[in-house]
């Protein structure tokens, strides 16, 4: 049994990849758990005593949760772990700085987020939106995040390739951006009562609604969205083996992103008392971001020409083009939202929650389930288990996720259009019910998208699937072609 | 770029125009990461240090700080999250366009001063109803119904049971939270709530209702006529009709006693009423058991059906604009004035089966109502044209006190005066007012009592001195 295809393929000198994988598997069982949260929550707004006396799955405590995990829990480590895998790649380096302290600080993270949740489910909270999580939970936060800083920065500065290419500016700027972030978001310097009621406030509450507001909208605007853009400049060029097509242009949307994403968070609160100077600066800010996200576009369409035949057969890119098409979407959502007129009739109804389902759901974690696919296996040097999971994968995840959407956009301006004419929040109610019932089947496919893939990761790292694909082969060959005096 | 895999591929040949980057355009780490964040504070600063540093607005005319109790409710509010379904704030449009009982005011900067006041609780969201304006809109015992069970209050309600959550003493807390957290106008109507209730109880020998949760698992509470002694010459029913605007009290119902009308009525009772009034009408519907006085029973052909003061225009008003001091909703902002009329016929064939499932009440199920003779002597006595305040010219309905006194007590005017079946209590405007006023000054002495014990910031004392108004829609 001799001949060319008995032997193992050349294998390069491969990445250590090990914090990487931390991260990433870590992302993956997250996502399944925060799906389900979301599930508890729609199934509440269909029958709200579904849970009836379990003080821990009331509406209330999950929310927040589902919104801290979705952010902190999935979609950080979800990006922490590309970062880990892109960044030696990118950077011309052997692995991270210290591969060792990516994966303590997977196993601190998920500590973290593990401490943050239990608070939360048992009334612990800090009460501001986005900013729950209790003083101790943010500290422990911080310190990760810096020492993360600290590995991407080392790193950096052990590189070989001297130029750094765009992601890497993304990878540089963007924590930096979300430590400062948080740390003045969540007044860290202020404790307040730490174990039990609200902590971390400005003393004056509108002031505290300002701050909150503007930390939370650069949640997305300074983390989740360059992350976004420094995986979709790597993987687009990567798999379409194409040079970016304009490294101006990428420019522009970093640039664009540092000045423009900052001050729209007043748009959160645009008929509250605040100030009405805050608020033109919020709305103006939210049409001039569309600058760096033209850039944006414009780069990855470039990028992309001539290369669509892919997005029909590379399903990592398919993934992470969809979530580009949902990404332009949101944001030309987004800076309609923003304006006054737009904004009274949407704001406070489930318009909200489907604009924020499409930058989180659509474009994040759409694309979070590419990178994982693609990713995963070049850790582990093999292809996925099966290409039909993740097909199934993607299709659960993009159905389910555009009538999600779509219901809840309905049931939005539903809302909207019936206070307008004063009708009260409870007689939309009985309305919204088919609504809230669509969107719980739409929901269940997203949670099934997201089980699907911890199945067909779980089966790609524990069975060999490049040995049993090399059978497969084999057995074909030499149906064809019998080996030589076998 | 590096590749792992395919490093052997050679690039492809660009398609269309690449631009390759001059030198001068490279983006170094430094530049990045310290550009980066320079960009960052840049913005930082106009977005966040100016405002914070330079709005300030003072307290509001209308501000009032909360009691210790009512801080302890905020805290449990925030900390559970309530916020995700109930915003914190009333824009200009929800007074403006719709004309919602929970929104008589635009919320003003100034409303949400005092180190009480933080976290802020703006909230994006409207699951719920807003709840800045929320204080005195229900009594305790209908709040702790609703915490126990939103359902029993309003069956189409989706808030989640508070029952797991919270202990009697907690409750109680959030319920002072919710009582009083809408300022100088939100105590004025919690101390005219305050007030109805105390006179609600003692005109028909009602104890003071449960508190805490406890209220579920005990019976529901029983009047004791025994104790009542009306007045001589007077109408048993009086201080009841206190509580209606006289313009009602003969009222007939405009519209016909048709099948469809009735089914429609039955249809309406079914989905909003049942929680308090039963699903047989009995009035003992599961949230019966927290309140006092309790539920009205329909089932009796005498009694609160068809006999005394329940003529179709009081069931109509009590329905359109509550009874202050019972569990007793407004349902006008909800429910169309048609629809209210038909609940009204519909009631009336309750005696006669009409609530029976899968019947569809009939015309002949209905009980005309007859006015007694001693009602109708008392009405013809006093509904002259100049009792009704809407006509009065008197300065006194420009003192807030009065006019809250006349939203609880609509029946009465300026010169009525008579004993409640208690045979003490005089009841009267100015009587009310009175009572109101003290117990509003009882509420706001002990906030800021409580706010300058905890060293909170407070504004000069005279904004303290300034009386509560009244607004727009109440």
């Amino acid at each position: 049994m001799k001949g060319p295809l008995m032997q193992p393929p050349p294998q390069l000198a491969p990445f250590p990849d090990r914090a990487a994988r931390h991260w990433f598997l870590s992302s993956i069982v997250w996502l399944t758990v925060v799906d389900l949260f979301g599930l508890v929550l729609a199934t509440e707004f269909i029958t709200p005593e579904a849970f009836g006396g379990i003080s821990w799955l009331s509406f209330s405590r999950v929310r927040p949760s589902h919104v801290n995990g979705v952010i902190l829990a999935w979609l950080t480590m979800m990006y922490f772990g590309a970062l880990f895998y892109m960044l030696p790649r990118l950077v011309g380096t052997r692995g991270m700085w210290s591969e060792r302290l990516g994966v303590w600080c997977a196993w601190a993270w998920n500590v973290m987020y593990a401490l943050g949740v239990i608070g939360l489910l048992t009334g612990h909270s800090q009460g501001r939106e986005y900013g729950e999580f209790i003083w101790p939970v943010d500290i422990l936060l911080l310190v990760i995040w810096c020492v993360n800083i600290v590995n991407i920065l080392a790193t950096v500065q052990i590189r070989t390739v001297r130029p750094i290419y765009v992601s890497v500016w993304f990878f540089i700027a963007s924590p930096i951006w979300l430590a400062v972030d948080y740390a003045i978001g969540n007044v860290i310097w202020d404790p307040g009562k730490i174990w039990s009621a609200p902590s971390g406030a400005l003393t004056n509450s509108l002031s505290d609604a300002i701050l909150n507001w503007w930390y939370a909208h650069n949640l997305f605007g300074l983390w989740l969205t360059p992350m976004l853009l420094a995986l979709t400049y790597y993987i687009v060029p990567r798999v379409t083996n194409t040079p970016l097509y304009s490294y101006t242009l990428s420019l522009v949307s970093f640039w664009g992103m540092a000045f423009f994403y900052t001050g729209v968070g007043d748009h959160h609160i645009l008929q509250s008392p605040t100030p009405a100077w805050l608020k033109t600066i919020a709305e103006v800010s939210s049409w001039m971001l569309l600058v760096p996200v033209f850039a944006f576009t414009i780069n990855i369409l470039g990028t992309m020409k001539g290369n669509w035949d892919k997005f029909f057969t590379n399903l990592p890119l398919r993934f992470t083009m969809t979530a580009f098409f949902f990404y332009f979407l949101v944001n030309i959502q987004g800076a309609f939202e923003a304006l006054q007129p737009f904004n009274r009739l949407t704001h406070f109804t489930n318009f909200v929650v489907a604009h924020a389902h499409l930058a989180l759901l659509g474009a994040f974690t759409i694309l979070g389930m590419g990178v994982i696919d693609y990713m995963v296996a070049q850790v582990y040097q093999r292809p996925l288990f099966s290409r039909n999971l993740t097909e199934w994968q993607y299709w659960l995840v993009t159905v389910g996720f555009t009538g999600f959407f779509s219901v809840l956009t309905l049931a939005g301006f539903q809302q909207g259009f019936s206070w307008a004419q004063g009708i009260p929040e409870v007689n939309v109610l009985p309305q919204l019910h088919a609504y809230y019932i669509a969107r719980g089947i739409f929901g269940a496919m997203i949670v099934l998208s997201g089980i699907v893939q911890m199945v067909n990761i779980g089966l790609t790292m524990f069975s060999n699937t490049a040995e049993r694909r090399r059978r497969e082969t084999l057995k074909i060959a030499e149906a064809v072609a019998p080996p030589v005096g076998g | 770029m590096t590749d792992d895999a395919k490093r052997s591929d050679e690039p492809k040949v660009p398609r269309g125009w690449t631009r390759h980057p001059p030198e001068r355009m490279l983006i170094t780490p430094l530049v990045a990461g310290v550009g980066g964040l320079i960009a960052f504070f840049i913005v930082v600063f106009v977005v966040v240090w100016l405002p914070i540093h330079t709005f300030d607005p003072p307290a509001s005319a209308d501000w009032a700080p909360l009691t210790d109790e009512a801080v302890k409710g905020r805290n449990l509010f925030a900390s559970n999250g309530c916020y995700v379904c109930h915003s914190g704030y009333s824009r200009p449009q929800d007074v403006r366009e719709a004309l919602y009982f929970l929104y008589p005011k635009v919320s003003q900067p100034g409303d949400f001063f005092g180190s009480d006041q933080t976290p802020n609780l703006l909230g994006t969201e409207r699951t719920g109803p807003d709840l800045s304006q929320e204080s005195g809109w229900h009594p305790d015992d209908w709040q702790l119904a609703h915490f126990y069970d939103p359902r029993f209050m309003d069956p189409l309600s989706l808030m989640p049971s508070m029952k797991s959550l919270f202990s009697d003493q907690q409750v109680n807390q959030l319920v002072a939270y919710v009582e009083t957290r809408s300022g100088k106008s939100g105590l004025l109507r919690y101390a005219g709530t305050l007030y109805a209730k105390h006179i609600v109880l003692a005109n028909q020998g009602f104890p003071q209702p449960y508190t805490g949760f406890q209220g579920a698992h005990k019976p529901p509470l029983e009047g004791n006529d025994k104790i009542l002694r009306v007045p001589k010459g007077q109408l048993e029913e009086a201080g009841n009709l206190a509580q209606i605007d006289r313009g009602y009290w003969l009222a007939g119902d405009p519209l016909p006693v048709t099948e469809q009308n009735l089914l429609r009525g039955k249809e309406v009772f079914n989905e909003r009423c049942v929680g308090c009034h039963g699903p047989d009408g009995d009035g003992k519907g599961p949230g019966a058991r927290f309140l006092s006085p309790t539920p009205a029973d329909f089932t009796d052909k005498d009694d609160a059906c068809c006999g005394g003061d329940t003529g179709p225009g009081d069931f109509y008003y009590r329905i359109l604009r509550g009874w202050p001091g019972t569990g007793m909703e407004n349902f006008g902002d909800r429910l169309s004035v048609d629809d209210i009329w038909r609940v009204v016929l519909f009631i009336k064939t309750i005696p006669n089966g009409g609530l029976k499932e899968d019947y569809v009440p009939q015309p002949s199920d209905y009980i005309v109502w007859q006015p007694t003779k001693e009602l109708l002597a008392w009405t013809k006595s006093r509904q002259k044209l100049q009792d009704n305040a809407t006509f009065s010219k008197s300065d006194e309905l420009n003192d807030p006190f009065v006019q809250e006194a006349l939203r609880v007590m609509p029946g009465l005017s300026l010169g009525d005066s008579f004993k409640i079946n208690d045979g003490k209590t005089q009841l009267s405007i100015r009587d009310a007012a009175t009572g109101i006023k003290t117990i509003y000054d009882d509420l706001l002495n002990r906030a800021w009592d409580d706010a300058r014990a905890r060293d909170d910031k407070l504004p000069a004392e005279a904004q303290k001195a300034i009386p509560p108004t009244v607004p727009g829609q109440q």
